[in-house]
């Protein structure tokens, strides 16, 4: 379980970086430790595996992502890592889960793509098809984002 | 966007550095002020090419479950499902997607419990009874830097 100060570093790093010279030490402040011991705490964070980047995150669609989609594939048990493994392999895949599947939905695996066009979308998919020999999905192109937000956690 | 800007979007989406001057430390490996960083930076989320600059969490590892949600919503429904979906703070992304399973949210919950709830919530304040659950099982990827175009 994660202690206090584990918790109020996930809550500040959860938000924005302050954009001025020395943005950790006005973090620590706010936290009430000193700058160097929120920095050792950050990067042993990351060691372990919880803080899984620090960095930006863009807008994709301006950077040249018009259209995007999920994909859902409906992969044998036998065959889940074996494909998992080659989806991820493609660099127009941004996410990819198994997800624990539910009644009325046998598509197992979900991916994000993205592409500059429905058609690249498209096209894409069939790839990501021949490569894998899975040939049963179900393309869901984005029409409209309702919500995007980083999570709160605490 | 220059050269140095599309270098900078690279190094600061994987490689932010956790130092004292970080903005500095950029600096020296694109051969740029520190200010000059900061200047850029400040235009690139001005003109909404960054979206934010801070921590990404596993969010199993520090004790949360995440879910994908998938809701048949009749048309005239729409509106008032989503503005109910996003009340929820641990709702973090939604999108209106073309199958007969149009609007899919994603959860994140201390607990599979507590998403069970919230669900049954929505179901009964909006009346759209078809809200599929598919909490993630493995992570085979999740994109770290978007090269640019």
């Amino acid at each position: 379980m994660l202690d206090d100060l584990e918790k109020k570093i996930i809550h500040f790093l959860q938000g924005d970086l302050p954009l001025t010279e020395r943005p950790f030490a006005v973090l620590a402040k706010r936290i009430g430790i000193d700058e160097g011991e929120l920095l050792d705490r950050i990067k042993l964070l990351k060691e372990q595996g919880m803080l899984r980047r620090l960095g930006a995150t863009l807008y994709h669609q301006r950077v040249g992502f018009k259209a995007n989609a999920m994909v859902a594939w409906c992969v044998p048990d036998d065959k889940i890592d074996e494909t998992g493994f080659l989806m991820a392999a493609f660099k127009e895949v941004s996410h990819c889960y198994q997800r624990k599947i539910a009644e009325k939905w046998r598509y197992n695996i979900f991916t994000m793509i993205h592409g500059k066009s429905k058609k690249d979308c498209q096209g894409i998919c069939k790839r990501i098809a021949e490569k894998t020999g899975i040939k049963d999905y179900v393309l869901l192109l984005t029409l409209k984002e309702f919500k995007k937000t980083s999570p709160r956690y605490f | 966007m220059d050269d140095i800007d599309r270098k900078l979007l690279h190094e600061i989406q994987s490689d932010f550095p956790i130092t004292q001057r970080p903005y500095k430390d950029l600096g020296v490996r694109l051969r740029c002020s520190e200010d000059n960083i900061l200047r850029r930076i400040k235009r690139l989320k001005k003109e909404g090419i960054i979206r934010r600059i801070g921590g990404n969490f596993d969010s199993q590892r520090i004790g949360f479950i995440t879910t994908l949600c998938a809701a048949m919503v009749p048309d005239d429904k729409i509106e008032k499902f989503v503005t109910a979906v996003n009340k929820y703070p641990g709702v973090t992304h939604n999108y209106l997607r073309d199958h007969h399973y149009n609007v899919w949210f994603t959860f994140v919950a201390p607990n599979m419990k507590a998403i069970s709830r919230y669900i049954d919530e929505i179901i009964k304040y909006t009346g759209v009874r078809e809200i599929l659950n598919f909490p993630a099982v493995k992570t085979f990827k999740i994109l770290v830097n978007f090269d640019l175009v």
